[in-house]
């Protein structure tokens, strides 16, 4: 186990390469300059170049690239071109809101996907079951973008109930969270249904009620636990995608996460940031998506057996 | 989802007929098929449709509130929503189409390569397209709609590359499992080559997931597209986008609100049309629902 | 088997369910001022950035050697007098018994240490204004010498800009580079915290050696969507809530417990020809594009009844506005008159670009409508900020829509920058030697009718050239609750909010 924990961070590292490779070429080759964004419609011409030449942006691609791997791997991934702040203070400053928002957003989809999973199953084709796998659907249709803008014109300006900006109270963060956990609580819903419905086919299943054991017995103690391991992936991966989804759903509310530091970082071609940003989702996406993994293997030993 | 759709081998047996009925059978699917032949029939005959033109302004006509002359109300050009929305639809189903066709043909092409040549290759590519599916979708469309410059191309350009990974995932796993079967090793016993083994044998062999996922794809695309309009990185005026007609509207959004209701409802139900269909199709191609 | 996953499974959402507890519920004190301002500042120290939302926030923690009233007219900070003793040299005598908040005293080596650091690369940003010193020289501990390389006569103004903030150079040195986030001044407030991109906290600084605001904390907090600035504005969770947008004013202007206020700013948004591209570095083209455009009914239609439609290159609120140029009113037939006489082939097919702000893209709409009826085609694009500017840069464009702010309100920085043919932003590439001759002079005459007379002269000039159609000045809205008093907006774009009271 500790092995396979070993090898897949290590594993790490090459990703991280290809990644902060293709976010360099993008910004190579994307139009703008970073020297007249930092430093203003204002600035002088001789400024402009002392800012290219100080932060090496007149060096050709692969001197730039190769000197940002170089100082990475000593753990120095640059400063923000516009605060002049490190490149991680920046970032981490802004990760806890996005991680706050996702995080809530993850407990609202699993408490209402989850039950309203299980009874559409143990409920199939019932007046329930098709309200809520309609609701599901709809849910997965809303764009978030307009999901916020109608939760806002409804809670925070006609009935006045929630702010519709900022993320430093409970009540400030409920507007988002509900925006964002929107796709995921159908998505739950979705999967609990269908893998209820295949757990309640299997042989054991038959056996323990043909043993004459009551409806409530066999779709807790027998039924659920099995059917809940694949919903474990899904909310896994939802996690990660909702750290990803995030980025519309800051700029809707105002919230100063990491998405809307990346979408004005490359608005305002602060590359370093832009860099830095995606090294650190990608790093925070793999770690989600090992920590998936065991915890799968954890609710399964038959998998468990395979990592030995 | 793709755990399921992976095991779904040899789909040609089945014949469309076969498929079409099982999908008649799900009137959800049927009401998405058809919502989203109305869709394609809309963008097609735009023009003879739209009472107006998506460009066509009326500054005194401003802000009309949904009326007999303007089913939407009219923007704050004075023009004609309705019209906009109904050439909007143009715009989507190009994005969502040809997005995913990009994403499905390099996706598909590197795929099958992956898994049928496995070793090296296959390590090389699917490394790549880990690489890419570490960073999140929507961020790595951000950067490349930024690199590429805002327009409706290179709108599909990013949209099409950020879900490449998928399609590579998908067709890799479906050439592993019939790399090795009966009537492939026959085709390679005969002599056929291995571009003729893969185009004749393969790729038709794992379409179906592939339908599956494209079609999921589509409006997957299609929001992506609206998102990136949303943020500003989508299509030049005054193409009408809904992604960035609602945008457009929010500022609006306390005076006028049908601005946004409009484009917004026209993007669920487009999706919504589509997840339709999309599970309607998973379904009528999963044998295990044989049973 | 089953039965421990199920309790794996209730423990995973029991955690989960825990992870509500990480969400404090902070409280706000009666004694705050809460502002709404668009965006955050980026960094705290004054010489990193020259935008307003890090001014807004310099101006409150720092205090210059001198500042402007609203009348433009300069009075003591922390130069208690000055005299321009030549042309190039100007004295000041500081104020005494000023401590910073890190408890150093004020003194004439800060005011060096300032300048000098300045003029280090890390102030690139605000060149412009520290360029013109040639050195400081310290007398004594509490008067300093500035010597410019050049005679500028807006040099003393520039002062009042934030650039010229005087920080401490112990506190820098100890804070190194994350200065930004560690400000020192002499200010009204002291920096307490800031969550970045949410908001920062001042509190009063107790030893300020001037009037002492009324209140104990200023919290400027950044709020991008525009509506959500009004809506917290009317649920009361905002004091005052910086730009309001033009959909909203009616909404506070109606709200009992609101006020609005509005201004003029020290801006004008033009729409510019690439002079050194064929048609438009024909004057005469320029001045047919002109005459097919009713920019007045434009800029009213666009805007709904605020602001300024512009008649010269230089703001009204800023110093020598020339207001006697004419508008030039709106004449098809002559435009496609001129047209003819330049030569110019009609249909002309042309492109005009804009970034994404909505009132320049509006704009740009009805252009393209106005040009198609004298026979330009125009296609318009909208590019995203990096790269429109970017693409500026390359001379590739016909026409395009700006704006330029004089960041200090004189004649000088509304037009040096933006139409010398040395200047920085001069994307119009308009270039002559007049117009030059004519700047270079109007920087070191003194102020008075000769200055004046330069400076009306040179907007004459570019308004014969026409390589600018102008578009708007632009007015901007604040709304505050209505026990706010003493807020008063300056048309420079960042407020000064120590002298607000409540009532």
């Amino acid at each position: 186990m500790f092995k396979y924990i070993a090898r897949r961070i290590l594993f790490l590292l090459p990703v991280l390469v290809g990644v902060s490779f293709i976010v360099f070429s993008l910004l190579y080759i994307t139009p703008g300059d970073p020297a007249r964004m930092v430093l203003g419609d204002q600035a002088t011409e001789e400024a402009v170049q002392e800012f290219r030449n100080k932060e090496g942006l007149n060096d050709p691609f692969l001197v730039q690239y190769g000197r940002y791997v170089y100082k990475a791997i000593q753990g120095d991934i640059g400063r923000s071109y516009m605060t002049r702040r490190p490149v991680s203070d920046e970032i981490l400053s802004a990760f806890p809101s996005t991680i706050k928002l996702a995080a809530l957003s993850m407990v609202i989809a699993i408490l209402l996907g989850i039950p309203f999973g299980i009874i559409s199953a143990i409920r199939q084709y019932s007046l329930f079951d098709s309200v809520t796998m309609i609701f599901a659907m709809v849910g997965l249709s809303m764009p978030v973008f307009w999901l916020g803008i109608l939760l806002i014109l409804f809670f925070s300006v006609q009935l006045r109930w929630l702010p519709s900006s900022g993320f430093d109270s409970l009540a400030a963060m409920i507007l988002p969270s509900i925006t964002l956990a929107a796709q995921s609580v159908a998505i739950v819903t979705r999967m609990t249904r269908s893998s209820m419905l295949e757990v309640v086919r299997q042989d054991y299943i038959r056996t323990a009620r043909a043993k004459g054991q009551k409806e409530s017995v066999v779709i807790w103690r027998h039924a659920l636990g099995n059917a809940l391991i694949p919903v474990v992936t899904v909310v896994g991966l939802q996690f990660g995608h909702l750290l990803g989804g995030a980025v519309l759903t800051e700029s809707i509310f105002s919230i100063p996460g990491v998405g809307r530091l990346m979408v004005e970082a490359i608005k305002m071609r602060d590359y370093p940031l832009v860099q830095g940003g995606v090294l650190y989702i990608a790093i925070a996406f793999s770690l989600v998506n090992l920590l998936v993994d065991l915890v799968y293997a954890w609710v399964d030993p038959r998998i468990k057996a395979q990592y030995k | 989802m793709n755990e399921h759709t992976e095991k779904n081998i040899g789909q040609s047996q089945h014949g469309l007929k076969e498929i079409f009925k099982r999908l008649s059978r799900a009137p959800l699917a049927m009401i998405g098929l058809a919502i989203v032949v109305v869709l394609v029939f809309t963008a097609v005959f735009a023009g003879f449709i739209a009472p107006y033109g998506y460009a066509e302004q009326d500054l005194m006509a401003a802000f009309e509130e949904p009326s007999g002359a303007h089913l939407f109300g009219t923007d704050e050009f004075g023009r004609d929503i309705f019209s906009r929305i109904i050439y909007g639809s143009r715009i989507s189903l190009q994005v969502g189409f040809i997005a995913v066709g990009i994403a499905v043909f390099a996706g598909g092409f590197l795929g099958a390569i992956a898994g049928y040549y496995g070793g090296k290759a296959d390590n090389l590519i699917m490394r790549a397209m880990d690489v890419l599916l570490s960073i999140p979708s929507i961020l790595l469309a951000i950067a490349i709609a930024a690199s590429l410059g805002p327009g409706l191309f290179n709108l599909m350009i990013a949209v099409g590359i950020s879900s490449t990974p998928n399609y590579a995932r998908i067709v890799r796993g479906s050439v592993l499992s019939i790399r090795n079967q009966e009537f492939v090793e026959a085709a390679k016993a005969v002599g056929s080559s291995d571009l003729r083994i893969i185009l004749k044998h393969i790729i038709p062999n794992c379409l179906a997931p592939i339908i599956v996922q494209a079609t999921l794809g589509v409006a997957i695309a299609i929001l992506t597209a609206a998102g990136l309009s949303f943020i500003g990185l989508g299509i030049q005026p005054p193409i009408p986008e809904w992604g960035a007609m609602l945008s457009g509207g929010r500022e609006y959004i306390r005076d006028y609100a049908y601005m946004t209701v409009f484009p917004g409802l026209a993007i669920m139900i487009t999706i919504l049309a589509l997840n339709f269909l999309g599970d309607g199709l998973r379904d009528a191609l999963d044998p295990k629902l044989k049973r | 088997m089953k039965g421990n996953s199920r309790t794996k499974a209730t423990l995973l959402a029991v955690s989960a369910a825990v992870l509500l507890c990480l969400f404090a519920v902070p409280a706000l004190a009666k004694d705050t001022l809460v502002v709404a301002n668009i965006y955050d500042a980026r960094t705290l120290d004054p010489i990193v950035q020259n935008e307003v939302a890090t001014s807004g926030m310099c101006l409150h923690i720092y205090d210059t050697l001198l500042a402007l009233d609203q009348e433009n007219n300069l009075v003591p900070m922390l130069a208690e007098k000055w005299e321009q003793i030549d042309d190039v040299t100007y004295k000041f005598a500081l104020r005494k018994g000023v401590k910073f908040h890190n408890g150093e005293p004020f003194s004439a080596k800060d005011v060096k240490y300032t300048v000098e650091r300045a003029q280090t690369p890390v102030g690139s940003a605000i060149r412009q204004y520290s360029e013109v010193v040639d050195k400081v020289e310290i007398v004594d501990d509490y008067t300093v010498i500035f010597k410019l390389k050049a005679p500028f006569t807006p040099f003393l103004m520039s002062l009042s800009h934030t650039w010229g903030s005087i920080v401490n150079q112990k506190a820098v040195e100890a804070a190194g580079e994350s200065y930004g986030m560690n400000p020192v001044g002499t200010g009204p407030f002291k920096f307490k915290s800031w969550n970045k991109g949410d908001r920062i906290v001042l509190e009063r600084n107790d030893d300020y050696w001037g009037k002492k605001p009324a209140y104990k904390e200023l919290v400027m907090r950044a709020v991008a969507e525009s509506i959500n600035r009004t809506i917290e504005l009317e649920s009361g969770a905002v004091d005052i809530a910086y730009r309001v947008p033009v959909t909203d004013i009616k909404r506070v202007e109606e709200n009992e417990k609101l006020t609005l206020y509005r201004h003029l700013e020290n801006s004008t948004s033009y729409m510019g020809f690439n002079c050194a591209k064929a048609p438009w570095d024909n004057p005469k083209v320029r001045q047919a594009v002109r005459l097919a455009l009713d920019n007045v009914g434009m800029q009213k239609a666009v805007f709904r009844g605020t602001g300024r439609a512009p008649n010269a290159p230089v703001a009204p609120s800023v110093k020598y506005s020339d207001k006697d140029i004419p508008y030039v009113k709106r004449d098809v037939e002559a435009a496609k008159k001129l047209l003819a006489e330049a030569g110019v082939q009609l249909p002309l097919k042309a492109e005009i670009w804009t970034n994404d702000y909505k009132p320049r893209r509006d704009l740009a709409t009805i252009i393209q409508a106005q040009l198609k009826e004298v026979g330009i085609e125009v296609e318009h694009k909208v590019l995203e900020w990096g790269a429109y500017l970017d693409g500026l840069q390359k001379k590739t464009h016909d026409m395009y829509i700006l704006g330029w702010v004089a960041s200090v309100p004189d004649a000088e920085f509304a037009i040096s920058g933006v139409l010398r043919s040395t200047g920085g932003s001069n994307y119009s590439f308009f270039s002559d030697a007049e117009v030059d001759a004519l700047l270079e002079k109007g920087k070191s005459l003194p102020d008075g009718e000769e200055r004046a007379a330069v400076y009306k002269k040179v907007q004459e000039r570019i308004h014969e050239l026409a390589p600018w159609v102008y578009m708007y000045n632009e007015e901007t809205f604040h709304g505050s609750q209505k026990n706010v008093k003493g807020f008063v907006p300056s048309p420079r774009g960042y407020h000064l909010l120590t002298n607000v009271t409540f009532e």
